[in-house]
């Protein structure tokens, strides 16, 4: 009895508890926003880039608050005046304190997530607080999860006030007006709550590194005409030539785009996982991909808001709509046509943002293999930089036969502008 | 009468003015809870978020429908009908059935030997069971005699079928969530599954994987193209699969499954599917399909014909979209559950019931959402009545079943509820239009005839007809008389196409009556104890 008892005390020694490395904490949290921006209601693309902001500037300040190689965003990000600080002299444990931020942020940002959502929710807290604290002294671990806790509440106040905290009707206005002019925005959708665009006000969010949402602003879509042989018309020509015509690739393309909400993990999410997948690939430690996660979440966002704002503004027809009255009745668009006007492309807007941030913190010509939809069946696809990705993303939206060539140029050209305020931010130093 | 005016309405657009067309009868539900004798919750936390089904079945011969009712955690209840005609109605529960299992989800009743005695296949999260009733409600399990291998998955969907030249039905389960991945259930679909009879008739054999399966909650053998073959239509669950979408399999006699794919015309079409409702209610002569969702339901109509199988939705023109709540002052999108097509006001025309309830806590749906009653109208839209009807409730609804539990030709309501007590409605309206009640029966295995055609003819030369068909709705289904409305009619002529046959000659019967149909023999009135 005696002689196994020290046997187990000469294991312990030998083989103390492992703790979950902070690297571990941030992808397990990180698999499960994804999965929960694909399963709560409310999560639109942009509803769902507001999530990858917020998570990722947590996850970053968690990190940041302990690193003396990092530059927190306080004083950097609109309205972000200050955050709680460590307290000096004391020891905290880097894996606790992030995986305390992470499943505050988690349980704020996702408290309308359903039951099964709730239920994974709940067990990888318990999984992790197990993890994190396996070798820790509980003094520590109390502090560390406190600080944790603390700095989520401080970051989820500042978010309150933004403008896109409260969804209701899963995004879609009770009433509103919608225009009667030519060329204006009509809905495409047989489903009655979609009658009405998706977040009309979204534009007007408090941006994050962008000044507003009208900073970068576009010139507007093709002219409306009713002329066959107008600009608009031949644009409307060639997005039905284009369906009517694809090759087995363009379908492919514009499925694996889709990203549809409910159905996927968004737009946002889509640059995430396989952002997540290259921090795995190349052993990225937490301070370079939270730094990274929270750039990309950063241009995401506000790249939905400056797009959102443009949508707002021009207030388009979907090509949908311009093909079955002009051109072809029984035509039929690849992907489904997303419920709010067409110019710009957000997918697009988004994309070129993510691929600006992508590529001021990662480099250029930076390859990667993005398995995103490889269990819905889409496979994967390989690019050879950021651009790459975002070039495709944005003419996938042709081939789906849901946006106009000048939205999708425009667009990305719109993410440029805003990606570039992300890119600025001051993180590593 | 019900196409030309859709014709003329079609034709006339905006300019014609409106022919005056007649508000339909809302008939008036008493709710008969308290009083009625049944008690049954169907209890549980994440593995009955779904099912609570209620099966109605005559498992004594006397044509009285007794319920049997899915308890989740709690014991699932048989209720035997002591109700009179057209009187209150009235159970009690028989408590050494047989039946009395825990894990309940669902059940669905079937002749499957053909000995005339209802038989009933229980639902379960875990073993399935397939209980063999002996014509006094009590069931026996023949799993092991009929080499039926219940496995162990979260069992959710049900559907049945006889293939030509079988002695033996063709069972078809639907699965859910495969439980061994509470924490990370996306993506994690457990294998539907058929079952054909083996080679000796007697017996089943092994089970045939319907791969890919996308976390069903519904499924229907359907003629949908009325060539003499059902397919199996599946409703899934967009919640929980990853590259899932709507499904039908074509199953031919003695060949494998086979899904109907995008290049033969099935459209990429993805929902929260909850339940399937089928009936021919645009006189197409082809069945139509409402499938429960959550937000928007869906009304699919046959596109291109029999050719293709596409579907056009038209829940939006039909006013069939159900998304929100109608009353109660709760304006988040609804969640829809077990769906039914059934003429509620006997005037001809198919209604629609839709049971609705939160699956659980969810705040951006209703938490107050009560079930639908869409009547349709001459013009062949629906009108919401559920709260002019008597039946507005605000619980946790999933399965249901409108079925007539007192033989007075008026279609009653019963609902089962998410941990509160089921509840039941009797039609009391006095003001409803004539029926008929037919039950089918044929020689061989198949005795109750699934798979048949009924047509009814109905005012203005409209003919009602549909599917005798086991499956679809939410984990519930019913065994017995089939209920048409017949309007002002005090007689009509029906029709039989039975499996593997032609149309019948028109016979002639009266309003009011309920009538058994065998084949080849002339429809023959019957009472309640005959």
């Amino acid at each position: 009895m005696l002689r196994n008892f020290i046997a187990v005390l000469l294991l312990l020694w030998a083989f103390p508890a492992q703790a979950a490395a902070p690297e571990d904490v941030l992808d397990g949290w990180y698999r499960l926003t994804l999965n929960l921006v694909r399963h709560t209601a409310t999560y639109s693309p942009p509803v769902a880039s507001r999530a990858f902001a917020y998570v990722g500037i947590t996850a970053y300040e968690a990190t940041a608050s302990g690193n003396d190689h990092l530059r927190s965003l306080v004083g950097q990000l609109n309205e972000l005046k200050s955050l709680p600080k460590r307290e000096q002299g004391k020891t905290y444990d880097e894996a606790v304190v992030l995986n305390a931020a992470m499943d505050a942020v988690m349980s704020d940002f996702f408290s309308n997530t359903g039951p099964t959502g709730q239920h994974a929710l709940a067990g990888q807290a318990r999984m992790q607080k197990v993890e994190v604290s396996k070798g820790v002294a509980a003094d520590v671990v109390a502090r560390s999860d406190a600080y944790g806790r603390k700095l989520e509440k401080a970051i989820l106040a500042w978010s309150k006030i933004d403008g896109g905290a409260h969804i209701t009707n899963l995004g879609f206005p009770l009433k509103y007006e919608l225009s009667k002019l030519p060329g204006h925005w009509v809905p495409t959708s047989s489903y009655q709550i979609q009658q009405f665009p998706l977040l009309p006000e979204w534009g007007k969010n408090r941006t994050f590194a962008m000044p507003i949402g009208a900073t970068c602003g576009l010139p507007g879509p093709v002219p409306f005409s009713e002329d066959m042989n107008s600009d608009f018309i031949k644009q409307a020509e060639e997005v039905h030539d284009i369906r009517n015509g694809d090759t087995g690739e363009e379908k492919i393309i514009a499925r694996f785009w889709s990203d549809d909400p409910g159905l996927s993990w968004t737009p946002a999410g889509h640059w995430i996982g396989f952002l997540l997948d290259i921090a795995k690939r190349d052993h990225l430690t937490v301070a370079k991909t939270s730094a990274t996660l929270a750039r990309l979440g950063v241009a995401v966002a506000d790249g939905f808001i400056g797009c959102w704002h443009e949508k707002r503004v021009y207030d388009s027809i979907r090509p949908v709509t311009v093909i079955k009255k002009y051109i072809d009745p029984k035509w039929e668009t690849l992907l489904i046509t997303p419920p709010f006007p067409e110019y710009p492309s957000g997918h697009s807007t988004q994309s070129a943002a993510a691929a600006v941030a992508l590529t001021a913190a990662l480099g250029d010509n930076f390859a990667f293999d993005d398995a995103t939809h490889e269990r819905d069946g889409l496979g994967v696809r390989h690019f050879k930089s950021f651009w790459d990705a975002a070039n495709e993303a944005g003419v996938s939206r042709i081939y789906g036969g849901i946006h106009f060539r000048k939205a999708i140029a425009d667009g990305l050209e719109q993410g440029r502008c805003i990606g570039a305020y992300a890119a600025k931010l001051e993180m590593e130093k | 009468m019900k196409r030309a005016l859709w014709l003329s309405a079609l034709l006339c657009g905006s300019i014609c003015a409106a022919p005056a067309l007649a508000d339909p009868v809302i008939p008036q539900f008493k709710n008969e809870t308290a009083t009625a004798g049944l008690h049954s919750i169907y209890k549980g936390e994440w593995q009955y978020m779904v099912g609570g089904g209620v099966a109605a079945l005559d498992c004594d011969g006397t044509g009285n429908p007794a319920l049997f009712i899915a308890g989740g955690e709690n014991k699932a209840k048989l209720f035997l009908n002591h109700s009179q005609t057209g009187g209150a109605l009235k159970f009690a529960e028989a408590k050494t059935s047989g039946l009395e299992f825990d894990k309940v989800t669902g059940a669905y009743p079937i002749d499957i030997d053909g000995d005339g005695n209802m038989d009933l296949v229980v639902l379960r999260v875990g073993e399935n069971k397939i209980m063999r009733g002996d014509g006094h409600c009590h069931f026996t399990e023949m799993n092991k005699q009929w080499n039926v291998d219940g496995g162990d998955a979260w069992n959710t969907a049900f559907s049945a079928t006889w293939e030509k030249g079988n002695s033996l039905p063709t069972l078809a389960f639907g699965t859910y969530i495969d439980s061994k991945f509470e924490n990370d259930p996306w993506g994690h679909c457990t294998d539907n599954w058929l079952l054909r009879p083996a080679a000796d008739q007697k017996s089943f054999g092994p089970r045939i994987a319907l791969t890919p399966s996308y976390c069903t909650l519904s499924m229907l053998f359907t003629d949908w193209n009325r060539s003499g073959t059902p397919s199996l239509r599946v409703s899934n669950d967009r919640e929980y699969y990853m590259g899932g979408q709507e499904q039908m399999w074509k199953i031919l006699p003695g060949e494998a499954p086979k899904l109907y794919t995008e290049a033969e015309g099935w459209k990429f079409v993805r929902l929260w599917g909850m339940g399937i409702a089928s009936a021919d209610i645009n006189d197409s002569g082809y069945p139509s399909y409402f499938l429960s969702s959550m937000a928007d339901q869906r009304m699919q109509l046959l596109a291109d014909g029999a050719a293709k199988p596409s579907y056009k939705e038209a829940q939006f023109a039909m006013g069939t979209t159900a998304h929100r709540p109608y009353t109660g002052g709760d304006e988040r999108p609804s969640t829809g559950w077990h769906t039914q097509f059934e003429d509620v006001n006997n005037d001809g025309r198919y209604d629609l019931f839709i049971a609705k309830g939160n699956v659980d806590r969810m705040p951006d749906f209703a938490m107050k959402d009560p079930n639908n009653l869409l009547l349709q109208k001459d013009d062949g839209n629906f009108e919401e009545v559920g709260d002019k009807a008597g039946i507005l409730s605000f619980k946790n609804h999933r399965g249901a079943l409108l079925v007539d539990l007192n033989h007075d030709g008026k279609l009653d309501l019963i609902v089962v509820n998410r941990r509160e007590n089921v509840e039941i409605w009797q039609n009391v309206s006095t003001n409803l239009g004539h029926f008929v009640e037919i039950k089918l029966k044929q020689d061989g295995p198949n005795l109750n005839a699934i798979g048949a055609w009924i047509e009814v003819k109905e005012d203005g030369g409209h003919i009602m007809r549909r599917e005798n068909f086991i499956g679809g709705g939410h984990a519930s289904g019913a065994a017995g008389f089939l209920h048409f409305g017949l309007g002002s009619q005090s007689a009509s002529q029906i029709r039989v196409q039975w499996p593997g046959a032609d149309w019948t000659e028109w016979q002639d019967v009266k309003a009011d009556g309920f009538y058994l149909i065998e084949k080849g023999k002339a429809a023959k009135t019957w009472q309640v104890g005959d």
